[in-house]
This record gives C-alpha cells, sequence and structure tokens, in this order.
C-alpha cells in the first residue's frame, strides 16, 4: 500500500504558505468574530462607572484591519470625551482609506489577500469600510476639531466629508440597480428579509446624519449659504423631520432665497431669537448600531462537509423612541434623523453579490483540495482517511462568515433645536444624569448628547 | 528542478534587499511628486509668484519708491478639504518680501509675548525705568495682506484632479483700497497605477 506521506500535497501547501506571507501576517478576525473582539469594550462605554482602557484595541491599528480598529478606537475615545486622542486615531483610519484609494488597480497584496480569502474566508481581505462609514469619519473628526476649537480644521473635515457625499451620491444611482439584480434561492430570501428591515428609501443609502451635521457647522461657523445646500440634501433624505424644516425656511429667509415662499407656505414662518435669547442646538445619538450575525448552511460534495457561512443582520429590534429633553423651560422632544442601522444593512446587502462570488469560488477551492487529499484506497479499505477528515475540519472550520464592521456607531440619531433666554440650564435626557449648560444671548449652545443606554454624555460648546 | 531553486534564491535575497531602507539628503526645492496632496512645491511656487508679482506691480514700484511701507500680515484662509499649515505660506511670502528691502513688518502673532515683556519692564519692579520700553510706541501698519486658499477636488476610479487657487491681496488700512492683488493657480491630476503593491 503507498504510504500517504503527502497529507496535503505540496502544491496547496506553497500556495497556502504565499497566501499568508503576501496579506501579512496578523489574521485578528479570522476565527475570533469581530463583535466578541467589541463587545467588552461596548460594556466598559455603556457601564456607569468602568473606566475606558483603549490600549489593546489600539494595538490592533497594526493589523491587517487597521481601519476598522482605528474607527472603533477613535470612536471609543470620543465617546468617551477624550477628543484629542480620537483624533490621532480617525487621522489613522483617514490615512489607511486613503492608501486604500491610492493602490494599484491590480494590487499584489490585494490580490494576496483575495486569495487567502479563498482557501480561509473573507475576514482575511483587509477591511475596508463602506461609504456611510468613511463619511461618518469625517463628520466626527470635525466634531473632534471643532470641540478642540480648530474652526478652520473643522471645516476640512467638512468639506472632505462634503466630497465623500457626493461621490456616494453618484454611487446611490448605480447601486440601486445592482442590488436589484440579484437572484439566488436561500440567499435570495435573506436579500429580501434585510431589504424588508432596510426599507428602500434614499434614507437607507444616503445619511441625512451626515448632511445634517456639515450644515449645522457650516452655519455655525458663518457660511450659511453651503449650510442650506446641506440641510436641504438632507431633508430630501428625511423630509418629516420639523427641527430640519425650520432650519430651511430660517436660512432662505436670512439669506432671501427663492424658495422662501414656497418653505413658508409648507411649513409656516420662520421663528427667530428674541433679544437676549440664545441658540440651543442638540445632536443625539442613541444606541449601538447592530452587530452583524452569521448564517451557516452546511452541505456535502462528494462526501465531504462543507459549509457556507454569510454575514446577514438580525430582524429589526425594537425602535428607538424619540428622546425628551428637560430643563429647558418647555419638554424639548427630539426627532429622528437618520437611522445608521438601516445604512448598515443596505452595505451589507450590496456587498453581497461579491461575497456571494467569493464564497462560491471557495466553495470550489475547498472542495478541490479536499478531493485532492482524499484516499480512496484508504476509503475502500474501510480505514480512516486522516488527511480527508482534517482537511474537512479545516474546511468547516475556517469557513467563518464577516462579521466585520464599525460597531460602536450608535443605532440612531437625533436633533433638535429651541431658542432660549440666555442663562444655566440643568438639562436632562429622559430620566438619566443630568448637566449643566450655558446658553449665552446670540449665541449657539451645540449639546452633543451620546446615550449609550444605560449612560449619557453631555458635551457641549458655544459658538 | 536546479534552475527553479537558483530563481528562488534569487527572488528571496532580491525580496530581502528591497527592504532596506536609507536616508539620504535632497535639494529642498527639487520638484516634489510624492502624492497629489498640497506640498513643498507648491509652496515654493505660490510663494515666488506671489512675492515676484506684487514687486514688480508698478503702483506698489511707486509706493516703495522713496519709503519702506509697513505691512501686516493676516493668515491665509484654509479653504481646501486638506489640512494645510497657512502660516508657514505666509512665512514664506513675508520673508521673501521682507528681504527685497521694499517693505517693512509687523508681526501680529507676536502681540501677546511682546505685551507681556513691555508688561514686565514696566511693572515689575526689575527693570531701570530709564531703559524700560514705554507702552504705546510701536508703528501702526499701513498696509495689510490677507489672502485665502481654496481648491476643487474631483475624483473618479483612477484619476484624481485636484486644482488650487492661492488669492493674495494688499489693502491700504487709510483708504481701505486694494493696492495688489493676484493668484496663482495650480493644477495636480492623479492616475492610479495598473500594477503594484
Amino acid at each position: 500500500m503507498k504510504l500517504h506521506t503527502d497529507l496535503l500535497p505540496r502544491s496547496t501547501i506553497i500556495s497556502i504558505l504565499m497566501c499568508l506571507t503576501l496579506s501579512g501576517c496578523a489574521f485578528n478576525s479570522i476565527f475570533i468574530n469581530y463583535p466578541s473582539q467589541i463587545a467588552p469594550y461596548k460594556q466598559q462605554l455603556n457601564s456607569p462607572t468602568a473606566a475606558i482602557n483603549l490600549d489593546s484595541i489600539a494595538k490592533e491599528i497594526a493589523s491587517n484591519d487597521g481601519l476598522l480598529y482605528a474607527q472603533e478606537s477613535g470612536r471609543i475615545a470620543q465617546i468617551n470625551g477624550q477628543f484629542d486622542k480620537s483624533k490621532t486615531y480617525y487621522e489613522q483610519a483617514i490615512t489607511a482609506y486613503k492608501a486604500f484609494d491610492d493602490q494599484a488597480k491590480i494590487s499584489v497584496s490585494d490580490m494576496g489577500a483575495k486569495a487567502s480569502s479563498l482557501l480561509l474566508n473573507d475576514n482575511a481581505i483587509p477591511y475596508r469600510g463602506p461609504g456611510y462609514e468613511r463619511i461618518m469619519l469625517h463628520q466626527y473628526q470635525a466634531l473632534n476639531y471643532l470641540f478642540a476649537a480648530d474652526m478652520q480644521g473643522a471645516m476640512v473635515e467638512v468639506r472632505r466629508s462634503n466630497e465623500l457625499q457626493a461621490s456616494e451620491q453618484a454611487r446611490y444611482q448605480k447601486s440601486q440597480k445592482s442590488v436589484q439584480s440579484m437572484a439566488n434561492g436561500t440567499i435570495d430570501a435573506e436579500v429580501n428579509r434585510l431589504g424588508k428591515a432596510a426599507g428602500t428609501v434614499t434614507s437607507s443609502f444616503l445619511n441625512a446624519y451626515s448632511y445634517y451635521t456639515t450644515g449645522l457647522l457650516y452655519e455655525l461657523l458663518g457660511q450659511p449659504n453651503d449650510a442650506f445646500i446641506d440641510y436641504r440634501k438632507a431633508a430630501q433624505i428625511s423630509p418629516d423631520n420639523t427641527y430640519l424644516q425650520q432650519d430651511l425656511v430660517r436660512l432662505a429667509k436670512q439669506l432671501s432665497m427663492p424658495q422662501y415662499d414656497e418653505f413658508k407656505r409648507r411649513w409656516g414662518d420662520a421663528t427667530l431669537a428674541n433679544a437676549g435669547q440664545g441658540q440651543v442646538v442638540m445632536l443625539i445619538e442613541r444606541g449601538f448600531v447592530p452587530e452583524k450575525q452569521s448564517l451557516t448552511v452546511p452541505f456535502t460534495i462528494d462526501g465531504n462537509w462543507q459549509t457556507i457561512s454569510l454575514a446577514t443582520y438580525p430582524s429589526s429590534g425594537q425602535q428607538m423612541t424619540p428622546a425628551t429633553l428637560q430643563g429647558l423651560g418647555t419638554v424639548l422632544k427630539a426627532q429622528p434623523i437618520a437611522n445608521i442601522d438601516a445604512l448598515a444593512i443596505t452595505a451589507l446587502k450590496e456587498d453581497l453579490p461579491a461575497a456571494l462570488v467569493r464564497q462560491a469560488l471557495r466553495v470550489y477551492a475547498k472542495a478541490e483540495m479536499a478531493q485532492s487529499v482524499r484516499s480512496d484506497s484508504k476509503r475502500r479499505n474501510d480505514q480512516i482517511d486522516a488527511g480527508a477528515i482534517a482537511m474537512q475540519i479545516f474546511n468547516v472550520v475556517t469557513e467563518q462568515a464577516d462579521r466585520r464592521s464599525w460597531l460602536t456607531l450608535p443605532k440612531q440619531a437625533q436633533i433638535a433645536r429651541q431658542y432660549v433666554d440666555q442663562g444655566l440650564y440643568d438639562i436632562s435626557l429622559g430620566n438619566a444624569q443630568n448637566t449643566k449648560i450655558e446658553v449665552k444671548a446670540d449665541k449657539t449652545t451645540l449639546i452633543w448628547i451620546i446615550d449609550t443606554g444605560n449612560r449619557t454624555r453631555f458635551y457641549s460648546i458655544i459658538l | 528542478m536546479k534552475p527553479m531553486k537558483l530563481i528562488f534564491v534569487l527572488a528571496a535575497v532580491l525580496g530581502l534587499a528591497a527592504c532596506q531602507s536609507k536616508v539620504e539628503y535632497g535639494d529642498a526645492t527639487e520638484v516634489e511628486t510624492v502624492n497629489e496632496n498640497f506640498g513643498s512645491t507648491d509652496l515654493q511656487a505660490i510663494s515666488a509668484k506671489m512675492v515676484d508679482s506684487m514687486l514688480t506691480f508698478p503702483p506698489v514700484v511707486a509706493i516703495t519708491q522713496n519709503n519702506r511701507p509697513i505691512i501686516f500680515v493676516d493668515k491665509i484662509k484654509n479653504k481646501t478639504s486638506e489640512h494645510i499649515d497657512t502660516e508657514s505660506v505666509t512665512d514664506s511670502i513675508s520673508n521673501k518680501l521682507l528681504r527685497s528691502g521694499k517693505f517693512r513688518f509687523i508681526d501680529m502673532t507676536k502681540v501677546d509675548a511682546v505685551r507681556k515683556q513691555l508688561d514686565y519692564q514696566n511693572n515689575a519692579g526689575m527693570v531701570d525705568p530709564t531703559t524700560a520700553i514705554k507702552f504705546g510706541r510701536q508703528i501702526g501698519a499701513q498696509y495689510m495682506l490677507y489672502g485665502n486658499l481654496s481648491s476643487i477636488v474631483k475624483q473618479d476610479g483612477s484619476t484624481k484632479d485636484v486644482y488650487y487657487k492661492m488669492t493674495m491681496r494688499l489693502m491700504d488700512l487709510e483708504t481701505g483700497l486694494i493696492e495688489w492683488s493676484d493668484e496663482k493657480e495650480i493644477r495636480k491630476t492623479r492616475s492610479k497605477s495598473f500594477l503594484g503593491m
């Protein structure tokens, strides 16, 4: 009987090694699913007392998925009020995105990663966030600059997100087609379910919150005309928000825009501040964006066990309720402007066709590998074929869904705006912790409220 | 099999040699094209153009014929989508203008430091009052130099086009008239390489 020295044929070993070398040595999310890596940090953020230790996650920025870890680290530091630290992390993520932009059309490292994804799973491909994540990165970076009182820097980030928003808008027209043109049995049902969860309206493709934030910064930093443009886009995406409608009427009046009469007819005339009053603008972020789940389907090819694993989102959980703000005289009810979870679901939906192609190729590659190590003689003689079993275990174990996404983003963003007399106010969100804010006449107090569930953080600045 | 082995060894050696890093000095005025972002070449081109334009503009020549007007530089507003150190641009321009011997400058970024020093000389009781520099003896600027830097960025799949426009103006503070104005345009296009790491 032939001695079975080559459990794996040499060519397979070489190709595995090649892939491993080409795509670098860090394989964080390949075997440990990504959400479970971030879960402890989300818990720390949400705990009313726990201190936040970023060291171990910040170390991962050097890894293959550095971009994602930089985004997470930046956001964690930001939620925690460490704006300077957050700025450094976000800067690293921005650099990583730029590196992707500059990557050659046919890139050796990219090919290496794609090839190893065929043998292992999609987590071997370096993470590159969907469009909305990249826009939010710049939006949050703008807020970092703003809270560090660097207005010029904040405007640079605003313009950067404007540039990306424009390209995302262009992509939106194309993508609708590609999302619709998918058809594939079980997967099709999954896509349909995701479609129902996300909705098919513009708001699941474009982020009104980003437009609103950039518009707000334009307005607060003295460029009302640019603010008007961004508010209008935000209003197209999120038409029912009355705060946004008021902003539009007010700016149209201030800038004597031709749309003023129409806006006034639809939404009523603009209310302006009385003498001695200041403006309070609130950006409220609630919850955490949902995690991707994996959908695993086991099956056999030629008697060898195989699985496919795809990322999916669970049916949407409970809806976020509008926040109520006490302490500004009347009880102020915030209104939602964007559902980040819907954006995440759409991004996944758009990514599914490519993921499916890679999945099919991977099933083929793994089936070939399993076939090549199988010893027919052993099988005929009812002996244990260790090579084949090892190969099948390898195939099943390595088949992990790509569950990576920016998980410290909020689930929903809400806004509120009100004129109040100058003075000190004690405001609170729902019945949660309260905080003191100051309002100055003819100035705007921007309050950024991040509510992670068990803990609410308030950051304010007077502009 | 032999030649294959040789090729492998050669490839490995080449691969390792490529990893060696080195440091060398270069020419500071050399054209730099590392990427399409605002860089040293742009800064140099802008300051050279602005200074040349200002020094040769006939009305400015007339102003500087018999005396050295005093200028203060307001900062250049960054309206691009990049974080650019515009102070460094104004520094280069004011350096060149000062070195031309035709203008004198007031540095507004140092006002606080000067005030502190004068405060110390006059109020700390440590300095001989006869040598202390009195408050209110500085000379006021006659002109203000200011400007802005804007950009238009366009990008599609493999091409990125960046257009910069620097506008500068010299204002007579007494009359409010713009005595001189000019702009410098820069266009850079970057196309992705087809093959690479």
